[in-house]
């Protein structure tokens, strides 16, 4: 008997990992928050952290208008432009 | 990038020993499925005239493809006979409208299910349930769309439960949720006619829905009272949000409405008022925000938003509301948004009948 794999046939996708920072003095902080509660808050204490220790900046707030969507491709390239690195993550 | 070919298993021909391998396989919702010999799915794959390879949904995060082909595997593995097979592509065609927000309804701990609502003559066609145990078990057509689209979501799009679907409880209906408005002794236009399809043409309406509530009263002999308890549920504490409704009315809740001469209109406009906590009261519960306040009640707001108070959704066409289930009983039922905003809005689309002839 012959069965059809009910897997999706889309290609992989080719994807890599971003080349580790060498230090993290003195660099550009981003923030993305997911607009529910105290996301802000939290990732705001997180990012305090990296500007204590690391002498760091934060540079950028964004948000996001759906919390449970992906973030729009537009606003993650901007943020590339702008910050070194970006702190992320779910609040609620 | 061109997909890839769909990759064919063979496996002994013992048919038990294939529902095994299927589990083997993790492809499964926990229950046996149909194993997908390719005979099976080249016959379902023509209830849809255009080529097997055309995807008809994309999931934004995984950025995994849905082909026809792929949906029609899964629908076999479901139960489904050919003739459902419209509604289940309908359905992913709808939910792949952005505002549907395929992958936070399907990986959040909110724990949603696709409800399906198939209305107009298709539903009769293929034989859906619209009448007694409309959510319950019994009905092949009813049981198997619903399954396929889980199905789909698991095999074709990953969404893996506690790997990628992190729904903390989920709900039932993450097995199969999927039913047909009730025509019969229906006075509204059907959800079809009012969504602006042409007559003879059915739909199928898609919504993110969380856990369902009966209704129930057997008191009630006004459309207030009657809504006065659906209303209740939609408010209470536990569910309250901005996020959309589906209220289905029983056809004994629907003959005291009807009676009295309410419009669907009229009926959203009443739940839309009733259905509220106050501010107080949503802050006894710590379930108050500010931002959720000033969205329903800033320069956009609807004019029977009350001052001080939280109502469910941001206007009365946020409430679907619609007949189905038995004669019998007094019981409705509503069932929330899993959004508790605007992250998921429900979405229709035309059934298209399976081609006459194809080759």
């Amino acid at each position: 008997m012959q069965l059809y794999s009910p897997m999706s046939t889309t290609p992989k996708r080719k994807a890599s990992r971003a080349a580790p920072l060498k230090s993290l003095d003195g660099l550009r902080i981003g923030v993305l928050e997911n607009g529910k509660l105290n996301a802000e808050e939290m990732l705001n204490e997180v990012a305090q952290i990296f500007v204590e220790r690391h002498n760091c900046t934060i540079h950028k707030l964004a948000s996001k208008k759906n919390a449970s969507a992906p973030a729009p491709a537009l606003t993650l390239t901007q943020l590339a432009q702008e910050v070194d690195f970006l702190i992320t993550g779910l609040g609620d | 990038m061109a997909a890839l070919k769909p990759k064919i298993h063979d496996v002994p021909d013992d048919l038990l020993a294939a529902i095994d391998w299927c589990y083997e396989q993790g492809w499964t919702d926990g229950l046996p499925v149909v194993p997908p010999v390719v005979e099976r799915v080249d016959a379902m794959l023509k209830a849809d005239a255009r080529p097997p390879e055309t995807v008809i949904a994309h999931h934004p995060a995984t950025g995994l493809d849905l082909s026809l082909h792929a949906a029609a595997v899964n629908a076999v593995m479901a139960g489904c006979q050919s003739s459902y097979f419209p509604v289940v592509v309908a359905a992913f065609e709808a939910m792949d409208r952005p505002d549907f927000n395929f992958h936070g309804s399907t990986a959040s701990t909110g724990g949603s299910a696709p409800l399906l609502i198939v209305s107009g003559a298709y539903a009769d066609e293929i034989g859906m349930n619209a009448d007694v145990n409309l959510f319950g078990p019994g009905n092949r057509a009813n049981g198997t769309i619903g399954r396929a689209v889980r199905l789909i979501l698991r095999n074709v799009f990953q969404m893996l439960p506690g790997i990628s679907d992190k729904s903390t409880q989920g709900n039932p209906g993450k097995y199969s949720f999927c039913i047909a408005e009730r025509a019969r002794g229906n006075p509204w236009p059907l959800l079809c006619e009012a969504q602006g399809y042409p007559a003879g043409t059915s739909s199928v309406t898609c919504f993110a829905g969380g856990g369902f509530f009966n209704v129930e009263n057997h008191g009630g002999n006004t459309p207030e009272e009657v809504l006065t308890s659906v209303a209740d549920s939609m408010a209470n504490l536990g569910c309250i949000t901005l996020g959309q409704a589906v209220v289905v009315l029983a056809p004994e809740h629907m003959k005291v409405i009807a009676t009295a001469g309410w419009s669907r209109e009229k009926v959203q406009d009443y739940l839309f008022v009733a259905a509220k906590r106050s501010v107080d009261g949503m802050k006894s519960a710590g379930k108050y925000r500010d931002r959720e306040y000033d969205s329903q009640h800033g320069e956009q707001r609807h004019a029977l938003t009350v001052d001080g108070f939280m109502h469910r959704g941001l206007q009365p066409s946020d409430i679907l509301v619609t007949m189905g289930g038995g004669d019998a009983g007094g019981h409705s039922c509503f069932i929330p948004s899993w959004s508790r905003g605007r992250g998921s809005i429900f979405q229709h689309r035309a059934i298209t009948p399976p081609p006459v002839n194809k080759q």
